[in-house]
């Protein structure tokens, strides 16, 4: 299953750009076509809200970390950066830490999956590069707040930015990310080994 | 039948006539003076808050007996590239931790000549910097750090990173970063960089990524910086853009 967080919502607008442009708002259409491309492929999506709602980033995470196997994409439009390009993140180290008990503490859910995220991350990247001219070769790392709490391979995809002459420069760029999204995820799956279960794929 | 006269009548009048002429005279004398000196208080009120305004945003205080030094200030190598590079700034730089915290991090502020390449937002201002025994710096900044400064991963992953990387390169006792906002500890900067925990700054903490897990365990969680990536050549000797 893929868990697809079309970031803001509600009285959270996000970032906000030339005539009129909001972040959320983009986010939802870009969701609704990477959804299509990675149900041709196959997959189950869920989408963290539906209309113009404003979860919480537990919220969120928490679709993802009830699901055994699941992998966790965040959009973002970012308000800077090069127009045309898309940037992968991953969160930054997180040394794990688990309690007597076993259990992985929810604020650092993300830690046991980095290396997938890595992963993940550098595989949808290298699709996008190919298709966005100028966007980096392998994804970056950041300190995420969303992807913290999130116990699965996770990755945040900032496509640049709300700051476009036209709003359609945006919309045409939709459907080679949801296909890079879609490509990269379709690559990953046979590196997918679910963390601390002797090597079960989800 | 004609009211009964009051016997004072007359005089009282009379009195009361002088007195509201002195009062008219009075007022008519006195009401300008008293303007001014309205004016001239309200003006003074303004100044003081002028003044209260300007202490809080002026730069540290340079005391021209510290050493001038090259300082590496940390702004983006150009306006849509989002990679950070060093700019060295000879500097007056107080050999305390804490001031030569203040005194670079006002200068990251304070932003390079070309505004396109600054990384933090003009209107933000640095109210207080401590330092920790365990080489932790706390940072507190004015709201307009979060509300300002461009929405998305890339800016505020920038200006958390210029932050860190210029302590770093200038003030080797700060190890760790954390940034508040108005006092407060906040969940993000502006909806996506997670501000709850600390960002390494020196790396030879002498501290096991482990151990400042554990530590942020306790109280919320520690955050950890990219590993430098690429930058460009630190040779750029430039001026620097007036408050």
């Amino acid at each position: 299953m893929v868990v697809l967080d079309p970031a803001h919502g509600g009285t959270d607008l996000g970032a906000r750009g030339t005539g009129g442009i909001q972040e959320s708002e983009i986010t939802m259409e870009f969701a609704a076509e990477v959804r299509r491309a990675l149900e041709q492929q196959g997959f189950q999506v869920v989408l963290t809200r539906q209309g113009n709602d404003n979860p919480s980033f537990d919220d969120r995470s928490a679709i993802a970390n009830a699901q055994r196997g699941a992998v966790f994409i965040t959009l973002h439009i970012a308000s800077t950066g090069l127009p045309g390009t898309v940037r992968v993140y991953v969160n930054s180290d997180l040394p794990p830490v688990t309690s007597p008990n076993g259990f992985i503490p929810w604020d650092r859910a993300q830690a046991p999956y980095l290396g997938l995220s890595r992963k993940l991350g550098d595989l949808v990247q290298g699709m996008l590069m190919q298709r966005f001219k100028g966007s980096p070769d392998t994804a970056q790392t950041g300190t995420i707040r969303q992807l913290r709490t999130t116990a699965a391979p996770a990755i945040a995809v900032e496509v640049s930015s709300v700051v476009v002459n036209d709003r359609s420069d945006l919309d045409h760029m939709a459907p080679g990310v949801a296909d890079a999204i879609a490509r990269g995820v379709v690559a990953f799956k046979p590196f997918y080994v679910i963390p601390g279960t002797g090597g079960a794929s989800p | 039948m004609e009211p009964a006269k009051h016997p004072l009548n007359r005089p009282l009048r009379f009195w009361l006539i002088t007195l509201l002429v002195f009062a008219v005279l009075g007022a008519a004398i006195f009401a300008p003076i008293l303007g001014k000196r309205m004016k001239r208080a309200a003006r003074l009120q303004q100044q003081s808050e002028e003044q209260a305004r300007r202490e809080l945003t002026q730069p540290i205080p340079v005391n021209p007996s510290d050493p001038r030094v090259k300082a590496k200030l940390f702004w983006l190598s150009d306006a849509d590239n989002s990679v950070l590079a060093p700019v060295v700034v000879e500097l007056p730089l107080s050999n305390d931790p804490v001031l030569r915290s203040k005194q670079v991090l006002n200068t990251l502020l304070a932003g390079p000549v070309d505004a396109e390449l600054r990384t933090l937002p003009p209107d933000a201002v640095l109210l207080a910097f401590y330092l920790l025994p365990d080489g932790t710096g706390v940072a507190d900044f004015s709201a307009a750090l979060a509300t300002s400064i461009p929405s998305g991963i890339a800016s505020e992953q920038l200006a958390v990173d210029s932050m860190a990387r210029t302590l770093e390169a200038n003030v080797p006792q700060v190890k760790r970063l954390k940034i508040l906002i108005h006092g407060q500890e906040v969940e993000t900067l502006a909806g996506h960089v997670d501000l709850t925990g600390t960002f390494v700054v020196n790396a030879d903490t002498g501290q096991t990524p482990a151990n400042s897990a554990a530590a942020g365990a306790a109280s919320k969680t520690s955050a950890f910086i990219a590993p430098p990536s690429p930058l460009t050549p630190d040779h750029r000797v430039v001026k620097l853009a007036q408050r």
